[in-house]
């Protein structure tokens, strides 16, 4: 079979069988005993499909995803974040869309410290999407900015999918992790410009209502009682890992910790909120570990049968001119991104983009970043980004598919934006690693 | 023409990958018209620990990968990771025939060659090691990654609590300090840039890589036998040409490593005797339980050691 | 008689995927703090936190499947008229069984050939296989017994409503 059917058969059969409404991992699960049984010999093909799924389930690097649900859970089902997000919400005044703001800038601090897309998602979308949606936030106004900052994990650091990169390429660790930082404030920026555009074309898209003058001490007070305890919890847990007490991985057991003790202090805790914690991050998580289960071996299929590979080596096969290369194998890796995990992409195209950008007299630190933002881009583009299944699963009842959909867009907008700033001026990623 | 597939368990850009793919390379040359191998990638085709499965079950007909990664069937792998031989050595005194009928026997596997042999371990400190009175190494207040190859030895014997951690994610561990040790091979810390926080080396080196290539044993009866003569010969001058061509870039990275400001600092007489002795008895007698377990048990146990051990050249 | 044993076990594996998800915060943060109190952690804090992953997502996606929980796209769902999209709607359902009896049977006997062959997954320990994969054999099978009522059972997986479902 040459490598374009194998593509069409896997991704047609996925597109199709998602198309008709079957459960997304039971979709990937369908697609790879149809892919194992033709390219890896019929029965004994799904066998290795189960161990595979084995594999890539009992991964310690998974462990954020449900700790980080736990503790939004938590801040939610206690009342704690309630009582934050009011107090923000009194101390911000009339600035509209404020909560988006705040999503924002907590989700680039928080992306600062956290490896883990996913893990911040959840926990930005478990904690912020009720809150915000309860108060009249349009929906958004509040998954938008969530799914943009889940996605700038990846490039400021610290990123363990930046030293993987780094490492694979053999290229300096340390200079493609501070590479990250100009434009992933930038891209913040540009989400911050987003909000700020949304709210003046949408007058409605957050809520608007006046707000009593406070004195400046009942405005200090409510900052440290309703606010900085909460903030707290995070500042604690990022300094740990700044300090080496605990590893990206272990955080989200920390900061669940952290908001339990804060939960028993404030006196909301009670059991009822515990047990309604732990039954919602277990549904979204199992939702989402079973489509890692299924997609992880869908990406294996892809690469073993040749259908990833053959499309790599055809698209570099025309001889272009450097940038037009340069868009070329963007475009593969945006495909690739759609259907495949983040690692595997990585694993499959390093070895063969690296030497090209090389003989095109790229920069290698510069062309690693740009692979980092086109995978931070593949991981919220629809149809089948992993984050958009996350968010759905934190998202109030009702959110729709189109909501979801172009909630993504205007942010993945920025990205792209990013990457052709990135090309005319190369200095915003290579000035820091210079010094 | 016969077609083989194949995968190989690290990334491509690692130096032992590079080694196989160099084999691969020899033998399509060879075997033009006869044998051809089809590398299908690494563990982005199929998974890093499922691959001795699929081997064994058909789906792929050649992998190449450490036997630590399919330890549980095949328990006899320890004797070359406990080994002092290369593979040179186990060539020609039988060791490597006496594998290759384990593995035809235990797993319905042909074992093709044991690659890049005669690399042996490190442990690697980010702070001076301290040693007790008789000179043996202290590892109270190490933070020591591990994993199944070592613990055996960094358990049982030195009496560690491993951290556990995937490769991938040692970088920011050390980064951090959460881990401050950690064995390695002698080569390969430079790729992997964890030289930018360890800074002491500990002499002797032990254990050996156990990287090699394994074959559907059906597949590899169905072929004719001049595929099966070219890729035996071309896999036996491949044991030989990657010891030398590791052996080289060992000297190339120590001698980096040395400039950059590495210190070496080493276990001396009985403390170094010792050291050694319980890194390979411990691991033969991990070998030797699980042997015991499985059908034929211990029968070749003494004739593993005596063929993968020179305990002459150890003293 | 049997529907409530049925039920017993089902909400029992949910609960226990329930109690794992606190081990893997339980089993972190022991395991941070004796690191940090200079002592070195039990290796199987860790391996049983990654074991935990596997056996919470299988003992927990059954309930998941009665909780309509898993998420789905409806779009043709959404655009066919009534009668011809209950028909689609339990075609789905039907596929989704068959996909959760071929992954049962297949997981059945990867847990025989884990027996025969005496398969350990080598980690910081040797664990015997069967216990891991003794989970696909049981989630898969219990998974298609869910999925079948949205085939013969009065409701229907999906609702008619675009967007993306739980
Ligand atoms: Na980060
Ligand atoms: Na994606």
């Amino acid at each position: 079979m040459e490598w374009y059917e194998a593509l069409a058969l896997l991704l047609g059969s996925i597109v199709f069988l998602m198309a008709i409404g079957m459960p997304v991992a039971l979709a990937f699960l369908a697609a790879n005993i149809l892919g194992a049984w033709v390219f890896m010999g019929g029965e004994r093909g799904i066998t290795q499909l189960l161990n595979n799924g084995l594999g890539a389930l009992t991964k310690y690097a998974l462990m954020p995803i449900p700790l980080f649900l736990l503790m939004g859970e938590i801040f939610f089902h206690t009342g704690l974040g309630g009582r934050m997000f009011s107090a923000i919400d009194k101390l911000l005044g009339r600035l509209p869309g404020r909560l988006s703001y705040v999503t924002v800038l907590g989700g680039t601090a928080f992306s600062t410290l956290s490896g883990s897309s996913m893990g911040s998602t959840a926990l930005l979308g478990s904690l912020m999407v009720p809150e915000m949606n309860r108060r009249g936030y349009k929906s958004y106004m509040s998954i938008g900015p969530i799914l943009g900052t889940g996605g700038l994990a990846i490039i400021i650091p610290p990123s363990a999918l930046a030293v993987l990169l780094a490492t694979l390429a053999q290229i300096d660790v340390a200079a493609l992790l501070i590479a990250g930082v100009i434009p992933g404030l930038l891209l913040a920026l540009f989400y911050i410009g987003t909000i700020w555009l949304q709210t003046r074309l949408d007058r409605d898209a957050a809520p608007a209502y006046d707000v009593e003058p406070m004195s400046l001490a009942y405005r200090l007070k409510l900052l440290m009682t309703e606010v900085v305890p909460m903030v707290g919890v995070m500042v604690v847990i990022i300094v740990l890992m700044i300090q080496g007490f605990v590893t990206p991985s272990e955080a989200a057991a920390f900061g669940a910790l952290g908001v339990l003790i804060l939960a028993a202090i404030f006196r909301c805790l009670s059991w009822e909120a515990i047990q309604k914690s732990v039954i919602g991050a277990l549904k979204v998580t199992l939702m989402a570990y079973l489509i890692v289960f299924g997609s992880a071996t869908f990406s294996q299929l892809l690469a073993f049968s040749g259908a990833s590979r053959g499309l790599v080596n055809w698209a570099i096969a025309f001889e272009l001119a450097p940038l037009a290369m340069l868009t070329v194998m963007f475009a593969v890796l945006l495909l690739l991104g759609m259907f495949m995990e983040q690692i595997s992409i990585m694993l499959l195209t390093v070895p063969i983009f690296f030497p090209l950008a090389q003989t095109l007299g790229f920069d290698p630190i510069w062309f690693g970043l740009i692979m980092l933002l086109s995978l931070e881009i593949s991981f919220t583009t629809p149809p089948f980004g992993l984050l958009l299944f996350v968010m759905k699963g934190v998202a109030p009842p009702g959110t729709t598919m189109r909501e979801i959909y172009t909630s993504a867009f205007p942010f993945i907008f920025c990205s792209i934006l990013l990457v052709v700033l990135l090309i005319i001026f190369p200095n915003m990623a290579l000035f820091l690693p210079s010094l | 023409e016969e077609t083989i597939s194949a995968v190989h368990a690290f990334p491509e850009t690692l130096i032992y990958t590079q080694s196989f793919l160099d084999f691969v390379e020899k033998v399509n040359e060879a075997g033009k018209g006869v044998i051809q191998i089809d590398v299908r990638g690494g563990p982005e085709a199929i998974g890093m620990f499922q691959q001795p499965d699929a081997v064994r079950d058909g789906i792929v007909d050649m992998v190449y990968t450490p036997g630590s990664f399919y330890g549980g069937a095949l328990p006899e792998k320890d004797a070359m990771v406990a080994s002092n031989l290369t593979a040179i050595e186990t060539r020609e005194n039988g060791g490597t025939e006496l594998i290759d009928q384990i593995h035809q026997d235990k797993m319905g596997l042909k074992y093709l060659g044991w690659f890049d042999s005669g690399v042996c371990y490190n442990l690697w400190t980010r702070n001076e090691p301290s040693f007790d009175a008789d000179g043996n190494l202290e590892v109270e207040g190490l933070k020591l990654r591990g994993n199944n190859v070592y613990n055996a030895f960094f358990t049982n014997y030195l009496g560690a609590q491993v951290i556990d951690l995937p490769t991938g994610e040692v970088y920011s561990a050390l980064q951090r300090g959460v881990v401050d040790a950690t064995g390695w091979t002698q080569i390969g810390l430079i790729d992997l840039k964890w030289n930018e926080f360890l800074n002491y080396r500990i002499e002797p080196c032990f254990f050996s890589t156990d990287l090699g290539v394994i074959v559907n044993l059906d597949r590899w009866n169905s072929l004719p036998e001049e595929a099966r003569t070219i890729l035996q010969d071309v896999a036996i001058q491949h044991e030989k040409d990657s010891v030398e061509a590791l052996r080289s870039k060992r000297d190339e990275d120590f001698a980096a490593l040395d400039a950059a400001g590495m210190t070496v600092v080493s276990l001396e007489g009985e403390a170094k005797a010792n050291y050694l002795a319980a890194a390979r008895e411990k691991t033969w007698e991990r070998m030797k339980g699980l042997m015991a377990e499985q059908p034929g048990g211990t029968d070749n146990y003494d004739r593993l050691i005596e063929l993968f051990y020179d305990l002459d050249a150890a003293n | 008689m049997m529907k409530r044993t049925y039920d017993a076990v089902l909400f029992g594996m949910a609960i226990v995927a329930g109690l794992l998800l606190v081990w893997l915060m339980l089993s972190v943060i022991t395991s941070v703090l004796m690191r940090n109190a200079g002592l070195q952690p039990f290796a199987w804090l860790f391996t049983s936190a990654e074991y935990g992953l596997l056996y919470m997502t299988m003992l927990g996606a059954p309930w998941l499947v009665r909780e309509k929980g898993h998420v789905h796209i409806e779009l043709v769902t959404a655009a066919l008229p009534v009668g011809l999209r209950r028909i689609v709607s339990r075609t789905v359902a039907t596929a989704c069984v068959l996909v959760c009896l071929i992954l049962a049977w297949q997981g059945a006997d990867l847990v025989l050939t884990n027996i025969e062959r005496g398969d350990y997954d080598t980690r910081a320990y040797y664990f015997p296989r069967w216990m891991l994969t003794i989970a696909f054999p049981l989630s898969f099978g219990m998974m298609a017994i869910e999925f079948s009522r949205f085939v013969f059972g009065p409701e229907l997986m999906h609702s008619g409503e675009a967007g993306i479902h739980e």
